[in-house]
């Protein structure tokens, strides 16, 4: 259960990254479908590290020679990884929920005073999740298991980024 | 850092791209040039944007940068979509298009708001798609110096079929004069007389009214639009002039005493500076000029918040 919660977790950040990528990369009014493959894009490639930790993780079970001790070992730290990333997904949440207010002060301000400072700390909550997580940890195994996780949350937003810059430049050549 | 946050310096926008002022043909640019203006104030970081922009023979290639600033202004819009920017420029300008069409009977058919400064025209832009203007006969219009994001506007406003054009040239001359203008942070840009050089060519027979919105300086402005643009912007310029713009902008006081020194034919005065009824300040505050005869129709469709508009005189 606590490892369908971080999946969740994590397939919600890869639509967010998705979004942060390509915004302020068309100069369009009408943007609903651009954001929307835009998440898409961030989605299928949250699943894409997502499944590549499975499969190192479904990979060292099977050559494991204590798994059930593994498997008790990631549980417990993926449920305090949970402990530091819910809240920040929850505040994340709460204010794009914000948003739908009908109000321009709450919403720009939703932008200035909580979301624009949580994107500049996603990445080092993701490294304090992971060390929370891991630290207690009594496998090597579950270490690095959990090192990759965090690999390959961090790459995510860098490689949307080359994704979303790469088509820019192309729709820039083309418009010229 | 903070050298970058010296308000007595240009922006590097200001130097990189120059124009003729009377053909507004292109002008060569010299790297170095640019390059000493920032050095001599031990600006590095302006150093190392301006280091990164290629040149040709030691004149900046203006193909690139032209392409830059396509970018830049993209990152920018998506700034202007977080602040909601379009509602609020259609909150103050349907005011004072009711308060026009209320008391002028002669420009009841074609009024033309014409935003200075427009870049890639996105106040215009989002005007023409999610206003009623252009169904009701009000010509919009976008005009910069700059070529390539004249282009550019016109190009995304192509795309999406919007009702709105977007010109090269001169905002005041009699072809392309307006009944409203609009700008978006521009005005900061124009330093010591400039200033009052700018307001005097409102006093134009068919110029009704003038809405220009900057960022509002406060001992927030410098390290919350840094914090800012270290998050959204990805462009080292944006980075840079971003930040620039924050500290270099013109106080409300400055702005409307100059306003009303230079554009006396005007009643001027701030609009939106404090959010609701608290002392915070918006990011943006807007400086309203409006002929005095409009102004009771104007506080009348202002309706309940006629209470964001200080003094107009």
């Amino acid at each position: 259960m606590t490892l369908l919660a971080l999946y969740l977790l994590a397939t919600l950040d890869g639509a967010l990254c998705g979004f942060r990528a390509f915004a302020g990369r068309s100069a369009l009014i009408y943007k609903r479908m651009y954001y929307t493959r835009a998440m898409i894009r961030g989605v299928v490639s949250a699943q894409v590290a997502s499944f590549l930790s499975l499969f190192v993780l479904l990979l060292t079970a099977a050559l494991s020679q204590h798994r059930a001790e593994l498997h008790a070992d990631l549980e417990s730290t993926a449920g305090r990884m949970l402990w530091v990333f819910l809240p920040y997904a929850a505040a994340v949440l709460i204010n794009i929920a914000l948003r739908a207010l009908p109000s321009t002060d709450i919403r720009a301000s939703t932008s200035v005073m909580v979301l624009g400072p949580l994107t500049g700390l996603r990445p080092f909550v993701m490294i304090a999740g992971v060390v929370y997580g891991v630290w207690s940890a009594n496998l090597l195994e579950t270490k690095l298991l959990g090192i990759l996780v965090l690999v390959g949350m961090l790459s995510l937003e860098t490689l949307l980024n080359r994704i979303a810059a790469r088509m820019q430049e192309r729709d820039l050549a083309s418009a010229s | 850092m903070f050298a970058a946050w010296n308000p007595s310096q240009p922006e590097i926008s200001d130097l990189i791209i120059q124009h003729d002022p009377v053909t507004l043909e292109r002008l060569p640019v010299r790297k170095d040039d640019v390059r000493s203006v920032f050095a001599k104030l031990g600006n590095r970081q302006a150093v190392k944007v301006i280091d990164a922009l290629p040149n040709r023979n030691g004149v900046l290639d203006p193909a690139a940068i032209d392409k830059l600033f396509v970018v830049v202004h993209s990152e920018m819009q998506r700034l202007a979509e977080e602040f909601y920017h379009g509602g609020r420029v259609w909150e103050l300008l349907q005011a004072v298009i009711a308060a026009i069409r209320a008391t002028c009977a002669a420009h009841n058919e074609r009024l033309r708001v014409v935003d200075i400064g427009c870049g890639i025209g996105y106040t215009v832009r989002w005007l023409a798609a999610r206003t009623p203007l252009a169904a009701q006969g009000v010509d919009l219009v976008g005009m910069d110096l700059n070529s390539a994001l004249i282009k550019e506007a016109g190009r995304l406003a192509r795309a999406e079929n919007l009702p709105c054009r977007f010109v090269h040239g001169d905002a005041f001359s009699p072809a392309n004069s307006g009944h409203i203008y609009l700008s978006t942070g521009v005005l900061h840009h124009f330093r010591g007389h400039d200033l009052a050089s700018f307001f005097r060519r409102h006093e134009l027979p068919e110029t009704q009214a003038f809405l220009y919105y900057d960022f509002q300086p406060s001992f927030l402005a410098a390290p919350g639009s840094w914090f800012f643009h270290v998050v959204r912007m990805r462009t080292g310029l944006a980075r840079h002039d971003g930040v620039l713009s924050a500290v270099r902008v013109h106080s409300a006081e400055t702005l409307v005493s100059t306003a009303r020194d230079a554009s006396p034919g005007f009643a001027s005065g701030m609009y939106g500076r404090k959010i609701w009824r608290t002392p915070l300040p918006r990011v943006f505050h807007t400086l309203v000029g409006i002929r005095r005869p409009l102004i009771p129709e104007f506080r009348r469709a202002l309706g309940h918040r006629i209470g964001r508009l200080d003094e107009l005189a």
